[in-house]
């Protein structure tokens, strides 16, 4: 089938999916399936979209729409097919995993949440798609505005309207910055057309403001530290397949954006450029980890731990924005290329631990850690698929984590060649430092998440009733979990993709970059730089070293268990001995106190009896520096500001018409000229 | 030919882990005037433990018996990787990120199998070891950057090339100091972690592993040796670069890397014999010093 047709096929899927959840709304069985499943029909023909691009090249299409609005240029280049390749794999997921989840809809509102959804879906595939100014701009506002809607789905819970508004405020507060940038390279360029953004001429000044412009408006829309601050309250109060895309996709939408920008509009600048991506990237990955392990609700913590990755991402991405501007195109192809797998890899194990996480709400009815456990056993299959999500966030070979990781790692090693002396040795060892540091971190993180979660004994009553979940949503999560092992231990198809991928230009080059000849590795060999990765040998190691330690425990004979109770000094052991979230991040919380400030606070509850009984309980809070210093003081100046306002503003209405006639005074006395 | 090193070398090293396993054991007894077990008593004793039943807990799943497994196989593959004989021929496979990786790959099952018995001392050995290696890994990372860095390659062959052709330098010394730290942290050995006390509250690694019996205890035991053999190679060949096998006599330099990896592990003993565990809290700045001594080391190059 021709681009073109696919193209059609997509958009009027995902429409389709909106009008059929409109007429469907008597019967939310109906609109359930009918509607999810053209949502994910439309996300395989998405998939299958960007593989016909990758097969035929780029293409451009044109709809002319007569007046108002004009015509609108979509183009389908490598760029936009790789994150459309993303999003119909992971989309395709969400959407047969919301099958399943919506049930508990079908009395809340189920036919606004799928129409939004399926709207959500098509401003996602139109923001990748669009390529020129104004419609960009537009179908931006209408991701997040559908976003924002879907964020405050469920307002009868406690904080959901309010994580709804600090989102839309922040995201719009980001559309400024990204509308400027966009505006500012449009009036240079004389066009609105992204093919002729690059062409205008700029002072350096001026693609430096546009450079800034890009990165805090974009920044904000990928949760870059500072300007993080609506994710961990949007991402939670989303429904969870809608947290699932959010996380996964539409955060990728702005890295889409950067790479738009710094690629393509701006293409390499000052050394500086690269410099401050790198320091926002290493500091959102530390701290976005740091709290996400300070973390007790299971989805905040899965939102904390997408500020890492994205820091992640922004990583390869500094570094490739360094070696294009010293003129080292290899070396920039391979970071663009480690922060673009990142991109991939992210969006499939954070939507699938975003999954799980809804999973487990669903059964549980609540997503504080501390009052799970031992749904292992209740929910077997969500706990694998979890726990495959664990392993590959937290950058573990043989999964997919791993291999972005480790070309991260890449790039930033090599950085010395961009940055010569001392400076960019130190530079580059303390962000290798830093990094095996957030992988670490990472680690404790998704052991405390997947252990106090799914481990010994239930914590709580709920947590002893859970179910497994409906089918839907393992086969949902399965999918994915799929894809991490296949990506993880099969690398070389998406290095493939992604060394085609990249547009090419004077400063960043994947021509034959990674040599895959060797089935059994991926080297990428430049004069200054070379590296192997060989994740089947990884694989057949870990497997040979299995089989050892299998043999070892059968050599005398086969092994036998008797059961007998856990050793805790001879009392019966209670669900309320076993290690806590809160417990499991101490050593970390006290290590990293000059920056956490953790506040402990020990409640006693005395309702019972003022004598004894007493119930104690301990409440950790770290703060959040952030939020202390930045947001705290700015809204606290804009009340002050207001206050000076109602010295004016008294509510009294013979003052205003005091004011108007002294405006109309004052405008005749200028408009005449004196 | 590069299959076959790789295997006959993680045979040796599976099956000599446990004697140097035994040599430290028996030089710190010596050390502290008791005459210690044997020198084999390692091989017995995992022997012993590979025969017998287990006890588990009913509270478990499949993932607390699969743990053990994890870990020897990561610790088996990164054996495998590790630098011993160099070639300089053929694809450079052996990755520094691969092997500390794989350490992680098997630290992350372990830790999550110590919460599965429900046990307060399982989770707080899990919650400890993490927190040890959310410190180590830093320096760790730095001071085979520096190695990596004079060698233009994270390949593990090309850094003991590069270790080899350039001679011991000031910098080196110092990035030796602090991997030495590292090894000492990672190993779980005095003074961040004791592997001979018996009380719980006081242990890391072994409370971690506080709930296992008979053969997962003994899988994980020889696996620990086996990672401290490993962690002791690499020393050895980054930091102790004279004669490192493959550049001419290749028999008389693998005998040398026998003597100098005895030599560390006497060191190891002398180490843990001269010092006393620090508290836990204090470890943050122990590795803080071995992140200044790599940051020296690098400023120095």
């Amino acid at each position: 089938m021709p681009v073109d047709q696919l193209f059609i096929l997509v958009v009027s899927l995902f429409g389709l999916g909106c009008v059929a959840a409109f007429f469907t709304q008597g019967n939310p069985k109906v609109t359930n399936y009918i509607s999810h499943g053209l949502a994910a029909c439309g996300c395989l023909a998405t998939v299958g979209l960007a593989v016909a691009v990758f097969l035929t090249g780029d293409q451009s299409l044109s709809f002319a729409w007569g007046e108002p609005i004009g015509s609108i240029k979509i183009r389908l280049d490598g760029l936009a097919s790789f994150f459309l390749l993303t999003f119909g794999v992971v989309g395709t997921a969400t959407s047969v995993y919301a099958i399943g989840y919506c049930r508990e809809f079908f009395s809340r509102r189920l036919a606004q949440l799928t129409v939004l959804y399926n709207a959500f879906l098509l401003s996602i595939v139109l923001v990748l798609t669009v390529s020129q100014v104004m419609p960009f701009i537009i179908v931006w506002e209408l991701m997040s505005v559908v976003s924002f809607f879907l964020v405050n789905h469920e307002y009868e819970k406690d904080g959901t309207t309010s994580a709804a508004y600090l989102y839309i405020l922040m995201t719009h507060v980001g559309t400024v910055f990204i509308a400027s940038a966009f505006l500012l390279l449009a009036v240079a360029a004389g066009s609105g057309d992204f093919e002729l953004l690059g062409a205008g001429v700029m002072s350096e000044t001026l693609r430096s403001i546009v450079f800034l412009c890009a990165l805090l408006g974009f920044g904000t829309k990928a949760g870059v530290i500072p300007m993080h601050i609506w994710l961990p309250e949007a991402h939670p109060a989303a429904p969870s397949h809608v947290s699932a895309l959010m996380s996964g996709i539409m955060l990728k939408t702005a890295i889409y954006g950067m790479c738009r920008f710094f690629l393509e509009f701006l293409g390499s600048g000052p050394e500086w450029w690269g410099q401050l991506v790198l320091v926002l990237a290493i500091i959102s990955s530390v701290f976005g980890v740091l709290y996400a392990l300070m973390e007790q609700d299971i989805k905040r913590l899965l939102a904390y731990s997408s500020v890492e990755n994205i820091g992640i991402i922004l990583l390869g991405m500094g570094a490739g924005m360094l070696f294009m501007s010293k003129g080292m195109p290899l070396l920039a192809g391979i970071a663009w290329v480690a922060a673009l797998c990142h991109v991939f890899n992210h969006a499939v194990f954070k939507s699938l631990l975003f999954m799980g996480a809804g999973a487990v709400l669903q059964a549980t009815h609540t997503k504080n850690m501390e009052h799970l456990g031992g749904l292992i056993k209740k929910m077997p299959y969500t706990a694998v698929c979890f726990l495959i999500g664990a392993t590959a966030i937290s950058g573990l070979p043989p999964l997919n984590g791993f291999v972005s990781e480790w070309l991260t790692f890449q790039a930033l090693f090599f950085l010395p060649k961009a940055v010569v002396g001392i400076v960019g040795k130190i530079g580059a060892a303390m962000l290798i430092a830093l990094l095996g540091l957030t992988g670490a971190l990472a680690g404790a993180c998704f052991v405390k998440a997947f252990g106090v979660t799914f481990l010994a004994k239930p914590r709580s009553k709920q947590s002893e009733l859970a179910r497994e979940t409906s089918r839907p949503m393992i086969v949902g999560m399965g999918g994915l979990a799929v894809v991490c092992i296949a990506a993880g231990v099969w690398p070389h198809w998406l290095l493939e993709i992604l060394q085609r991928v990249l547009p090419r230009s004077a400063n960043v080059s994947t021509a034959g970059l990674f040599d895959s000849s060797q089935w059994y590795a991926v080297a990428f060999q430049t004069q200054q730089a070379s590296g192997v990765l060989s994740m089947p040998m990884v694989v057949a190691l870990v497997g040979i070293g299995l089989v050892v330690a299998y043999a070892f425990a059968r050599a005398g004979g086969s092994p036998r268990h008797e059961t007998g109770e856990t050793w805790t000094c001879g009392i019966i052991p209670t669900a309320r001995m076993e290690y806590t979230s809160t417990g499991f991040a101490e050593p970390v919380r006290r290590a990293f106190r000059s920056v956490l400030n953790p506040v402990n606070e020990v409640r006693y509850d005395r309702s019972a009896s003022a004598y004894h009984g007493v119930k104690i309980s301990v409440h950790v809070h770290v703060t959040h520096y952030v939020n202390e210093l930045l947001y705290k003081p700015f809204c606290e100046a804009v009340f002050v500001f207001a206050n000076y306002c109602k010295l004016i503003q008294a509510g009294s209405l013979q003052l205003y018409i005091g004011y108007i006639m002294a405006i109309t005074v004052i405008v005749m006395i200028i408009g005449t000229g004196w | 030919m590069l299959i076959i090193t790789m295997l006959v070398q993680t045979i040796i090293i599976v099956l000599l882990a446990p004697a140097i396993q035994g040599l430290i054991k028996n030089t710190k007894a010596r050390l502290q005037s008791r005459r210690g077990p044997g020198y084999l008593q390692s091989y017995y004793d995992y022997a012993k433990y590979l025969r017998k039943d287990s006890v588990v807990s009913p509270t478990v799943s499949w993932l607390f018996h699969v743990a053990p497994y994890v870990y020897f196989a990561s610790v088996v593959g990164a054996a495998a990787l590790a630098p011993t004989v160099v070639s300089g021929e053929g694809l450079q496979l052996g990755n520094l990120f691969v092997l500390v990786y794989l350490f992680a790959l098997g630290r992350f099952f372990l830790a999550a199998a110590s919460l599965d018995a429900g046990s307060t001392f399982g989770g707080m050995g899990g919650s400890r070891e993490m927190f040890i290696s959310v410190l180590a890994e830093p320096p760790l990372m730095l001071a085979l950057f520096i190695v990596a860095h004079s060698a233009n390659s994270t390949s593990l062959t090309a850094m003991v090339g590069a270790a080899a052709a350039t001679p011991v330098t000031f910098s080196a010394i110092l990035a030796a100091v602090a991997f030495l730290i590292v090894t000492v942290a990672e190993t779980g050995r005095i003074p961040v972690d004791n592997p001979d006390t018996h009380l719980e509250l006081t242990m890391i690694h072994e409370g971690m592993v506080l709930e296992y019996s008979g053969r997962p205890v003994g899988l994980i035991f020889w696996a620990s040796a086996i990672k401290q053999v490993v962690l002791i190679l690499l020393l050895v060949n980054f930091f102790i670069p004279w004669n490192i096998a493959g550049f001419d006599s290749v028999m008389s330099n693998i005998a040398w890397m026998f003597v100098k990896v005895l030599l560390v592990a006497l060191l190891l003993a002398g180490i843990e014999s001269s010092t006393n565990k620090i508290r836990l809290f204090r470890v943050p700045g122990l590795m803080a010093a071995a992140g200044v001594f790599s940051i020296l080391a690098l400023v120095a190059q």
